[in-house]
Order: structure tokens, then C-alpha cells, then sequence
């Protein structure tokens, strides 16, 4: 007798989509959308409270779990998909792109990043994560009549499903060299040889194919091509779901595979992992210089960020997990901060996207100039703001670890993160003004407003968040 | 020995549709051969004890998925004229990495054992001798439900997808409105008339046929025009 | 059950498997043709992902890897199926499907 309630937020989240859609399709004369995603969040919100709820434990024969550190990335994602759907009311509609199809889409991708977040099992894991993927591919071509966003759907399908196909590869191998799919069986598997036998290469293989494939959902280094292209390309709603919520889910899954069956090879993976944790850092504060669009600023600051969480994982200690849970909450409300900022950016009715257009918005519009600065001063990582606090955390997780060269890039490409955050902050205060904005909608305003208000006084917050992500690191290292 | 020998059919059929899928310079040849590759993987899959699974590999993806494909590379006026320049230009490079891959895989994979002190869960333990296929149905609908609905959301999701990208509704598109089809008495559309020797009849000669032809019905289904409530009520009333 | 695999062994499925992952990975990253090709490239790289799957659950006797194999077919379709639509978004805004075309923006 399985215990089916522990999936209880998914299942009704899952019919909760398939009434709106009835909903949606029923009342479609009447351009139903404003109402679906309303209803939308309202899901979102019966299934956070169901989250919280959420018995643990182990169901649907090991495929399936419930415990801290799922609730904790659930918690996320859904927080990250409903900031959106709000986002995405305004947005849409004047994009000519208000279809109901839209929230409901963000909402099937939501019940698969949740599914991943609970993943005890290779073929969860594959299932969530092809079911996020396959609803953004869509969300990425939304503006089906723009070249930009159908080229930018067709560019992250291609590269995505690729990923996908190397996952599944990866996948088999660890099936087949190991013996099982689940990951207490893998855990297992791998102790019960003892130290002293030699790993079968083919498992090795195997778990690098399932690191490269994850890596690529998460953009990380080498596998960070598409994420400018497509982030540019796509419409803002999608693009400020893509950053959030999914990379969320991705790294629910890297951490849960790497730290749960496979915890025992710390040794075999962890090189790797600091590498590509290196050369993302450095690759994001890089590439991000030159830019002059705000969305490709937005989409090579992601990727360093990936950087920086990835370093808690390097460090493989239930506090670098605990400082990378931490980094990735901070993260996930800047960003969606920042592009509901972007979200606003719209003069005449025609959406901006350049840094240029943002001179002198602190004489037109403060509280919009004020906020954004407060966004790119916490993803720098200053003091008071709540990035500070993931940096330090997963930084002191690193040193603890005795992975000094790894937090010494982590600083450095930090340094040369302020620089660029610093540019855009420039433009807004000491550039002259340009025509004012367009007035933004009240929902837009909100969204930048609170996330804002959690970046900036985050410190008073931080205990319960530290204490959450401790909780869901712990369970990890049962 | 049958076996080996259908394996090494199957497998080097397979091997070479493959091979084909990639170069052939027509798409749909690459079509065509992927069908083939299909056909020869599914016999793979016998070989292997997954009847079940074969079979769903020849109706789903044979019958399913690579019509689609051909249906779209015909649809989309694709230019053959462009030939592949691209692999003569990049061919040695990427022959030299493909071979390197594919030797370090059989390298490692060819050294097969599983970790010691593995039992394999087994999962059809309990159940003494099923067939494949009941064994498998017995799996997902009963400890894997959960995933099996899951990759039912998948598959509505890319029905959403495919009939929100593509889908466009053009205002002369005809379209059935089944309850305007119910909702309407022989009344409205026959008119019985008695008619008088020699006399003909003027007009619509017994028929009704609503206000501006049916057109204008069709075009209700596109639901923008204001006149469609008019024409609604010409139907249904 | 594990009667055909027994014959053949292991081995020679994990030679076509690895064979087929390896002209999948070569036929998207040389095509320079056509995107419906590199889609056809990715498919035949998911077969090999689930003929590996087959072939090892034949070999150990478990029946979860032919259920993966049967979830992953499923959603191979439905990536297809996404994947063409998306192909077809795309050929109406631009009028072809070269690879060479897919440059708006350049990264």
C-alpha cells in the first residue's frame, strides 16, 4: 500500500491545471486568461499550504519522497512560479501573447520541478524534469509570431533535448552498472562494495552524462551557450521563470543525486564539480561586461550565480549544502526582482531592453531606479543585502572545506561582478534622463516592491531561512 | 543460433540506418531510414524479452512519431539543393572524436559486471511466471502509477503545445457548433408551403437558409465577428 | 525472460547502443543542413539511451528499467512532437530551416 498523500500537493496542483484548462477552453469566447491565472495562483497557493502540510516519508515505491529539503525546494519553485504568473498578467496582455494557455503552462512546469524536487528515483528524476522542460520549450516560442522567440524556443529545444538524450544515456549506464534506479538502492550499492573496490568505469560514465545533462539545465560553464540566446529571445514573463524556478529544481536534483547515492564518491566528482563551478563564475562575470542588452546582463549574471551555488555542492558538507539552499533562495527573489523591473522598462508601449535605456531613471521614475539598484547591489553580494549572506555562507562552507582556490575565484569574479552591477546602477543615478517610462501596472510594481523589500532586509529573515535550509541539508546527510 | 543471427541482422541494419539518418542529403531518405532504424531496434527489443515494449516502438514511433516527421518535412517547402557542405568540411575532425567516444564507451561498457553484493530488486519476484507485458502493466498501474500520470501530464502538455503554436483560427474556417445543430427545429430551416397547380415558388423555394448565406454561420466559429450573436439567434431561436 | 540476452550476452547490445549514441551526437553537431535532421539525431540518441535500458534490464532480471524505457518513449513522442511544432513556428517566421540561419542573435 503505497502512501499517496505524500504527493498530495502535486496531484492537486495537476488537477487543479486540468480544471483551469476545462475552465480556459470552456470560456474561451470570453478571453478567459486574466481569470486563469488567477486561478493559476490560486493553485499555487493550495499547494504551498499542501507543501507545508506534507507528511514525510517514502511512497509510490521509492520513486517518490517527502522530507524538509523537498518542501524547502518546493516552497521555491512554487514562490518563483507564482511571482511570475503575476508578472506575466500585465506583461502578456500587452505583448498581444494573453492566451490562457499561458498560466497553465507555467503550471504543468511547476508540477514537474516539484516532482523533481521529490525525486528518490532516476525515472522521477527524468520524468520531472522532462515534464518542466518540455512545458518551457513551449513557453520559450510563446510569441509565435516574433522570429526572436521562435528562434529562441527552437535553439534551448535543440540544445535541451540533447541534454535530455545524454541524461537518459547516463541514466542507463548507472541502471545497468549498479543494478537499480532508486537512489537509497544506489546508495547502497556503492557502500556495500566497500572502500576498497574499484567504482566500475561505466558508472563513472554514467554519472558524468547525468552531471552533464543537469549541468546543462542549470547553464553552467560549458553548457551555458544557450542561456544568453534564449533568454534575450524569449518573452520576459518566460525568461524571468526560466531564471527562477527551474534552476531551482535542477539544482534540487543535482544535490539530491550528488549527495545522496552517489555522497559515497565525493572524491570521484568532486574535481569536476569544482571546475565547472570555477569556470562558471568566471564566465559569468566575464561574458557580462561587454553587454549592453539588460536581458543578456540578466542571463550571464544567472550563469555566475549557478556558479557560486554550485560551490556549496564542491564543498560537499551539510553547510556548504545548507549555503547553497540559503544562495538560492536570495537568488531566486533578485532576479525575479530584476525582471520585474525589466518587466516595466517599456516606453510608447514598446517594450526596452538596453541598459542605455535605463539613463536618468532615477530622476523619472525613483522608486523604480531605487529598487533596481537594490537588486544589483544584492546579486554583487553588498553587505546588507540579502545576497551578502548566500555568498558567505557558501564561501565559509568552501574555506571550511579546504577549497581555498575556489573561494579565492569566488571573490575575484565577485569583485568583477560589483564592476558590472556597478554600470548599470550608473546609468540609472548619474546618466542623464531619457523620456520617462511608461507607467508600469500596479502588479508589476508590487512584485518589484516586495522583492525589494525581502533583498533588502533579508537580514531579518535570515534565522528562520537558515534554519529552514539547515533542516533540508541535514536530511541529505542522513 | 537463430538468435545470433537475427541479433546480427537487426544490429547491423540498425547500425547503418543510422548511418543513413545522418547523411542522407534528402530528408525524407532520412525519414525513411529512421523508420527503418525503428523496425530494427524493435526487433532489438525482442531479442531482449520486451515484447511489449517493442511492439510500442513499431505503433508509437513508427506509427506516430516519424509520419509526423515526414509530415512536416513535406509540409515545410525544405531546399534539397543544399548539399552538405558542412560534413565534408567538418567530416575527418568529427570522425577522429566519434571514434575516440564510441572506443572509450566500449571500453568501459565492455568490462560489464555488476557491483558485487547488488541483488537486483527483481521487481516481478512475487509474481511468479507473467508475460512481459502483464508484468509491466501490473508495475505502472500499481507502484509507478504516480510517474505513469506524470508522463500523462507530458503528454498533454505537448498537445497544449502543439495546438497553441500552431493552431491558427482563420475567420472562413468551417466549424461544427453542435448545439446551434441541436438546438434547431425543422421550423427553421423548412418552410411547407402549399403550392398551387403550375405555380413555382419565389425565393428560397422551401428552404430557409439564414440571413447572408451559410458562410456567415462558419465564420461563427471564429467567435470575433459582432453579427455572430445575430446569426446565433437566426440558428437557435 | 532473459533468454535472448543470455545468447547474444550483454556485450554486443552495448556496442550498437554505443554506436548509435555516437552517430546521434555526430549528426547534430556536423549537420549544418537542416534542423529536422538534428531532431531525427537526438531521437536516435534516445533509442540508444533505451535499448541500453532494455538490454541491461533483460540482463539483471529487473523489470524497472523497461518501465523507464517505456516513460522515456513516452516522452520522446511528446518532445517530438513539441520539437516540430516549434520547427514549424519558426520556418513561418523565417522561411527556412538551415542551421546556418538560426543566428539572429549571436552569443
Amino acid at each position: 500500500m503505497t502512501h499517496w498523500t505524500l504527493a498530495l500537493p502535486e496531484i492537486v496542483l495537476s488537477v487543479c491545471g486540468l480544471a483551469i484548462l476545462l475552465f480556459g477552453v470552456v470560456q474561451k469566447r470570453g478571453n478567459p486568461t486574466r481569470a486563469c491565472t488567477v486561478l493559476t495562483l490560486v493553485a499555487y497557493l493550495v499547494a504551498a499550504v499542501l507543501v507545508l502540510l506534507a507528511p514525510d516519508g517514502t511512497g509510490y515505491r521509492g520513486t517518490f519522497v517527502g522530507d524538509g529539503f523537498a518542501r524547502y525546494m518546493k516552497i521555491l519553485s512554487l514562490a518563483g512560479a507564482g511571482l511570475c504568473a503575476v508578472l506575466s498578467l500585465d506583461y502578456n496582455g500587452r505583448q498581444k501573447i494573453d492566451r490562457f494557455e499561458f498560466p497553465l503552462l507555467l503550471l504543468f512546469a511547476t508540477v514537474g520541478t516539484m516532482l523533481m524536487a521529490s525525486s528518490e528515483n532516476l525515472m522521477t528524476l527524468f520524468v520531472g524534469l522532462e515534464l518542466q522542460s518540455l512545458a518551457i520549450y513551449i513557453l520559450c516560442a510563446f510569441a509565435r509570431d516574433e522570429l526572436t522567440s521562435a528562434e529562441a524556443g527552437l535553439k534551448y529545444f535543440v540544445l535541451g533535448s540533447l541534454a535530455s538524450g545524454l541524461l537518459l544515456y547516463g541514466i542507463s549506464l548507472v541502471y545497468g552498472f549498479a543494478g537499480t534506479l532508486e537512489y537509497g538502492g544506489l546508495r547502497h550499492a556503492l557502500i556495500g562494495g566497500g572502500p576498497s573496490t574499484a567504482v566500475p568505469a561505466g558508472l563513472v560514465i554514467g554519472i558524468v552524462f547525468v552531471f552533464v545533462g543537469l549541468a546543462f539545465k542549470l547553464s553552467a560553464a560549458p553548457f551555458h551557450m544557450w542561456t544568453p540566446d534564449v533568454y534575450e529571445g524569449a518573452p520576459i514573463s518566460v525568461t524571468a521563470f526560466m531564471s527562477g524556478a527551474p534552476k531551482v529544481a535542477a539544482f534540487a536534483l543535482l544535490l539530491r543525486v550528488m549527495a545522496g547515492p552517489f555522497g559515497h564518491l565525493t572524491h570521484q566528482w568532486q574535481l569536476l564539480v569544482e571546475l565547472v563551478s570555477i569556470t562558471t563564475m568566471a564566465l559569468g562575470s566575464l561574458a557580462a561586461i561587454q553587454q549592453t542588452n539588460v536581458k543578456r546582463l540578466m542571463a550571464y549574471s544567472s550563469i555566475g550565480h549557478m556558479g557560486y551555488a554550485m560551490m556549496g555542492l564542491a564543498a560537499a558538507t551539510p553547510a556548504g549544502i545548507r549555503g547553497t539552499l540559503v544562495y538560492l533562495a536570495t537568488y531566486l527573489f533578485m532576479t525575479t526582482g530584476a525582471f520585474a523591473c525589466i518587466v516595466a522598462m517599456r516606453r510608447g508601449g514598446q517594450p526596452l531592453d538596453r541598459i542605455s535605456d535605463l539613463s536618468g531613471l532615477s530622476r523619472t521614475r525613483p522608486m523604480l531606479a531605487l529598487a533596481m539598484a537594490v537588486f544589483m547591489f544584492g546579486m554583487a553580494g553588498m553587505p546588507p543585502l540579502s545576497g551578502f549572506f548566500g555568498k558567505l555562507l557558501v564561501f565559509a562552507a568552501a574555506v571550511q572545506a579546504g577549497l581555498w582556490t575556489l573561494a579565492v575565484v569566488g571573490v575575484v569574479t565577485s569583485v568583477i561582478g560589483l564592476y558590472y552591477y556597478w554600470r548599470v546602477v550608473k546609468v540609472m543615478y548619474l546618466d542623464g534622463p531619457v523620456p520617462a517610462f511608461d507607467r508600469s501596472v500596479r502588479s508589476v510594481s508590487a512584485v518589484t516592491g516586495a522583492m525589494a523589500l525581502i533583498t533588502g532586509l533579508f537580514l531579518l529573515v535570515l534565522g528562520p531561512v537558515v534554519g529552514a535550509a539547515q533542516a533540508a541539508a541535514a536530511v541529505l546527510f542522513r | 543460433m537463430i538468435t545470433q543471427l537475427a541479433f546480427y541482422l537487426f544490429a547491423t541494419v540498425l547500425v547503418l540506418s543510422a548511418v543513413m539518418v545522418v547523411s542522407a542529403r534528402n530528408p525524407v531518405h532520412s525519414v525513411l531510414f529512421l523508420i527503418l532504424a525503428f523496425f530494427n531496434a524493435a526487433g532489438l527489443f525482442l531479442i531482449a524479452g520486451a515484447e511489449f515494449l517493442a511492439m510500442i516502438l513499431v505503433i508509437v514511433y513508427v506509427g506516430a512519431v516519424a509520419v509526423l516527421f515526414l509530415f512536416v518535412v513535406m509540409m515545410l517547402d525544405v531546399n534539397f539543393n543544399q548539399v552538405r557542405e558542412g560534413l565534408q568540411r567538418y567530416a575527418p575532425v568529427g570522425a577522429a572524436v566519434g571514434l575516440v567516444l564510441f572506443a572509450e564507451l566500449v571500453f568501459t561498457v565492455g568490462r560489464w559486471h555488476l557491483i558485487p553484493d547488488v541483488t537486483p530488486a527483481a521487481v516481478a519476484a512475487g509474481t511468479p511466471v507473467l508475460g512481459n507485458t502483464q508484468a509491466l502493466g501490473q508495475l505502472i498501474y500499481t507502484d509507478y502509477v504516480l510517474l505513469f500520470q506524470a508522463c500523462g501530464l507530458v503528454l498533454l502538455v505537448a498537445m497544449i503545445g502543439a495546438i497553441v503554436l500552431t493552431l491558427r483560427e482563420r475567420p472562413s474556417a468551417r466549424r461544427q457548433d453542435v448545439a446551434a445543430q441541436h438546438a434547431r427545429q425543422p421550423a427553421d430551416t423548412l418552410q411547407m408551403m402549399t403550392l398551387s397547380l403550375g405555380q413555382g415558388t419565389d425565393g428560397q423555394g422551401g428552404y430557409l437558409r439564414p440571413p447572408g448565406g451559410y458562410g456567415a454561420v462558419a465564420a461563427h466559429g471564429s467567435g470575433r465577428a459582432p453579427e455572430d450573436h445575430e446569426t446565433n439567434q437566426h440558428l437557435g431561436a | 525472460m532473459a533468454h535472448g540476452i543470455q545468447l547474444v550476452g550483454l556485450g554486443p547490445f552495448l556496442v550498437v547502443t554505443a554506436m548509435l549514441l555516437v552517430f546521434g551526437v555526430f549528426g547534430i553537431f556536423l549537420n549544418r543542413k537542416n534542423i529536422i535532421v538534428i531532431m531525427m539525431s537526438i531521437e536516435l540518441i534516445l533509442l540508444a539511451a533505451n535499448l541500453n535500458l532494455v538490454a541491461f534490464s533483460a540482463a539483471l532480471g529487473d523489470l524497472s528499467g523497461q518501465v523507464l524505457t517505456l516513460f522515456s518513449l513516452t516522452v520522446a513522442a511528446a518532445e517530438a512532437a513539441i520539437g516540430l511544432a516549434i520547427v514549424t513556428v519558426y520556418f513561418r517566421n523565417r522561411g527556412s530551416i538551415q542551421v546556418e540561419d538560426v543566428t539572429l542573435m549571436k552569443g
